[in-house]
């Protein structure tokens, strides 16, 4: 049924909804979407964002213990396994999101229900061929020491059989998210720029895009315009303060890894006051021009009304007595 | 039930005509008031950065905004017997509009507090209250149909906010969104300026003005306007006779009706309201997250939402139509707790569905439950007591809601917390409804059974051929007095007399 629904309507309606009576704040569509589409790569890490999510409109839902199949690198060992060629529709894909030095398995599992047997597997970062570490009949593991951003990476491990299957692990950094794609703000007002990792990173750094350079922002310089704060060891906010148009553009913060440098853009809009002051005062005429309409026509039908009774009046001829109050 | 039309109103409300722009005008009103403080939801993430404080904080601020909306009922019930519903309606369009323009230039979360919390919630106390009074001002044969469709107000309304705030955050960041909605929420003067003054005084002119007409034709002129003056004077002569031996107590019956709380119907409805709204609004506030954590994805948990919305929209009109109609309107306190228990038991069936298919069904019967619930809300609580005391009832009835509404959600919540589990929160709340839903059917069949017998002890008081004077002030003792007749015999016997004057009064 929802799959009938255009994506642009259903975005409406997830808005509609998620805020409506649920009291809470709705999840900004851009982030919706993107987490609709990695569903199907990867359920695992929807599930772990949701979790993250420190401000989500019922604290209860995260305390509801969900089964995480995937972990991230709060360990320095991480085990992935994959199962070939699983049920139809089952991803033969994996996020891993590392963090920090891990050391990190890899497998690939034979469905015991599969009709392949003692398929060649081979396991593959791009072309360079990786040996295996361990072997047994059904299952392929590799291990590797991830200490720095080369070892980084999409690793497949292909069985050639009958046919050939591969199945694919990610590993990255992890994602940042922010509240939108932009944030609007007004002139001499302050506006707050928020980035949220998925894990603590080392340091924040935020530059200002302008053209094709780089910009860093050093708030220690500049105290009385930035201000960057940690908030929490996930998240920095960098606030600018007494904002003119030279700062509309766009910003990015980059979270810097043990193992790699995650960024994302965030545009600021500036806008002065007579943008919203336009329809504001459109809204306010109509108002005026509607209870001036009633107005009128309430004394229009009033008038009417004592017209008809005097005319009765005079018509029945009969003393006067005074009905109108 | 419906009181006798003379003794409780003092004139023949239209029961069409003008009215139905009041409904209008209403439906809007009720609108803003139910739907703002959930639409406003959609600035919090933004809010809560620019400010830098928890979620929590910032949910205070919806919070305060629907406590003071039903905290202020009583004072918006004072205002309008004191000065009618218009200028107390415009006064909180305004009031509305104040705050909102205000907040737009909030520089930190406690002037937000006041802003959008108090002044706008108030301004929607002002607009709620009076909104549904006036409804009862001008219709009382059709009733259930103007209440219904001024109740579909909310989710009408409800489904342009929603798109409309995030558009308006969109486009100009959330101060610029304050400073235009106030600007809408200046639209409730306009529907405040709809309610047209409505009372004994311009009725009876048209009454008499109309059996002038019609008598002066047959040239029975003098004793006719003796006799359509006396129902209107004598009542009067009564007030001064009163207001000579008045104390505090009635002065201040006369602004807030407290002698209410004596009345045998108005305190059933009290109790059995107060219980129901522990379980009302929970299981909205949880559905789309249950949903997600039965395993469904955040599109299909949101349509379950909007099925119930469209499911409410249609149900309200549809209810009042139904509880307009011959066999429902006298038995309508029935419908109503039937309602309330088919809510409940919505709810309690609602942990067997594991499934989507069933989550629809589910919020299909929720959706259509809480319409019917929610459109006879005001609507039995003016058939219990009466168009004219109406007006105090409904502000003591929406502070003592108050508590339970607010304190509805949280106590889910907490449920959910401790075992983990949504099934308990669907059960408690069901179970509560259930025992609400109950209770007033028990209670109302008992009150309709002494409202019957009073009826009967009435009317042999009536047959006493002693005087007519005895006669006229048994019916100005209708005026003062706290028991309304029965249901069942009134509507038939007023019926004849009102198709007649009816004529008269629908001018407008």
């Amino acid at each position: 049924m929802p799959a009938t629904f255009s994506r642009r309507r259903l975005e409406w309606l997830l808005l509609l909804l998620c805020i409506s009576l649920s009291g809470g704040s709705p999840t900004d569509p851009v982030m919706t979407t993107q987490d609709a589409s990695q569903s199907q790569v990867n359920p695992l890490t929807k599930v772990q964002a949701r979790l993250n999510e420190s401000s989500g409109p019922d604290p209860t839902t995260q305390d509801l213990k969900q089964p995480s199949k995937e972990t991230m690198s709060n360990g320095s060992f991480v085990q992935s396994e994959i199962l070939l060629p699983g049920a139809s529709g089952t991803p033969l894909e994996r996020i891993i999101t590392l963090a920090n030095a891990t050391t990190v398995e890899l497998s690939c599992k034979l469905d015991t229900n599969s009709h392949l047997k003692s398929p060649q597997v081979t396991w593959k970062r791009g072309n360079e061929t990786i040996s295996h570490t361990s072997k047994t009949e059904s299952s392929w593991s590799i291990r590797l020491a991830v200490v720095d951003n080369s070892k980084m990476g999409s690793y497949s491990c292909i069985l050639k059989g009958e046919e050939e299957i591969s199945g694919v692990f990610h590993l990255q950094v992890p994602k940042i998210e922010a509240r939108g794609k932009f944030v609007i703000s007004y002139e001499r007002d302050a506006a707050v720029l928020l980035c949220k990792s998925g894990a603590t990173p080392m340091a924040w750094t935020w530059y200002m895009i302008s053209g094709s350079k780089q910009i860093v922002i050093n708030a220690s310089l500049q105290a009385d315009k930035y201000l960057i704060d940690r908030v929490s060891a996930n998240v920095t906010h960098l606030r600018i303060l007494k904002i003119t148009k030279e700062d509309a553009g766009v910003y990015c913060c980059e979270a810097t890894f043990e193992l790699g440098k995650a960024t994302l853009e965030i545009e600021l809009k500036v806008l002065s006051i007579m943008a919203p002051l336009k329809p504001f005062l459109a809204v306010v005429a109509e108002v005026v021009i509607l209870l001036t309409t009633i107005i009128l026509y309430e004394v229009y039908s009033k008038r009417k009304e004592k017209c008809t009774v005097l005319i009765k009046e005079n018509m029945s001829n009969k003393p006067e007595v005074d009905l109108r109050f | 039930m419906s009181p006798p039309v003379l003794s409780d109103l003092g004139y023949v409300p239209p029961d069409g005509g003008w009215g139905w722009v009041v409904v209008f005008g209403a439906s809007i009103s009720i609108g803003f008031a139910y739907t703002f403080p959930k639409a406003f939801t959609i600035y919090f993430k933004e809010l809560q950065a620019v400010y830098s404080i928890s979620y929590s904080q910032i949910a205070w601020t919806t919070s305060i905004m629907c406590a003071t909306t039903y905290g202020g009922g009583p004072i918006s019930s004072i205002l309008v017997n004191r000065y009618g519903s218009r200028p107390v309606v415009m006064f909180g369009g305004l009031l509305c509009g104040v705050g909102m323009i205000s907040a737009a230039f909030c520089t930190s979360i406690l002037q937000l507090y006041i802003c959008v919390g108090f002044i706008t919630g108030f301004g929607l106390a002002l607009n709620l209250q009076p909104s549904v009074i006036i409804i009862g001002r001008y219709f009382l044969k059709r009733r259930p149909i103007a209440n219904g469709l001024a109740m579909a107000g909310s989710p009408v309304m409800l489904c342009t906010l929603a798109p409309l705030n995030q558009f308006l955050f969109d486009n100009f960041g959330w101060r610029g969104s304050f400073l235009i909605l106030g600007a809408i929420l200046l639209n409730c003067c306009v529907a405040g300026a709809l309610f047209r003054p409505i009372g004994a005084a311009t009725a009876s002119v048209k009454t008499q003005v109309t059996e002038e007409g019609k008598n002066c034709l047959k040239g029975k002129i003098t004793e006719d306007a003796l006799e359509m003056s006396s129902p209107t004077s004598v009542p009067m002569e009564n007030k001064t006779e009163e207001e000579g031996g008045k104390d505090c107590c009635e002065k201040i019956n006369q602004y807030l009706d407290f002698s209410l709380f004596k009345h045998r119907g108005f305190l059933i409805y009290l109790i059995g309201n107060v219980l129901m709204f522990l379980g009302f609004f929970a299981p909205i506030v949880f559905l789309a997250p249950y949903a997600k954590h039965t395993g469904i994805d955040e599109y299909s948990a949101a349509f379950l939402l909007s099925i119930l919305a469209i499911v409410d929209m249609v149900a309200r009109p549809t209810t009042g139509i139904i509880a307009n109609s011959k066999w429902v309107r006298p038995r309508i306190q029935y419908f109503f707790s039937f309602s309330i228990a088919f809510n409940g038991t919505c709810h309690l069936l609602c942990p067997l569905a594991s499934s989507y298919t069933g989550l629809v069904v589910y919020s299909g019967f929720y959706g259509l439950a809480f319409g019917m619930v929610c459109a006879m809300l005001f609507e039995t609580l003016m058939d219990l007591v009466g168009a004219s005391r109406f007006t105090s009832a409904v502000g003591l009835v929406t502070i003592a809601e108050c508590c339970t509404i607010l304190l509805g959600p949280p106590i889910g919540g907490t449920l959910i917390d401790t075992f983990g589990d949504y099934k308990y929160m669907f059960i408690k709340c069901g179970a509560v409804m259930v025992l609400a839903g109950t209770f007033l059917f028990i209670m109302n069949y008992y009150n309709y059974r002494m409202l019957a017998k009073e009826e009967k002890e009435r009317k042999a008081k009536e047959e006493d051929p002693k005087s007519v004077r005895t006669e006229n002030e048994g019916r100005n003792n209708w005026n003062k007095d706290t028991t309304e007749v029965g249901p069942e015999l009134e509507p038939l016997r007023e019926e004849q007399g009102v198709k007649k004057e009816m004529n008269g009064t629908n001018e407008v």
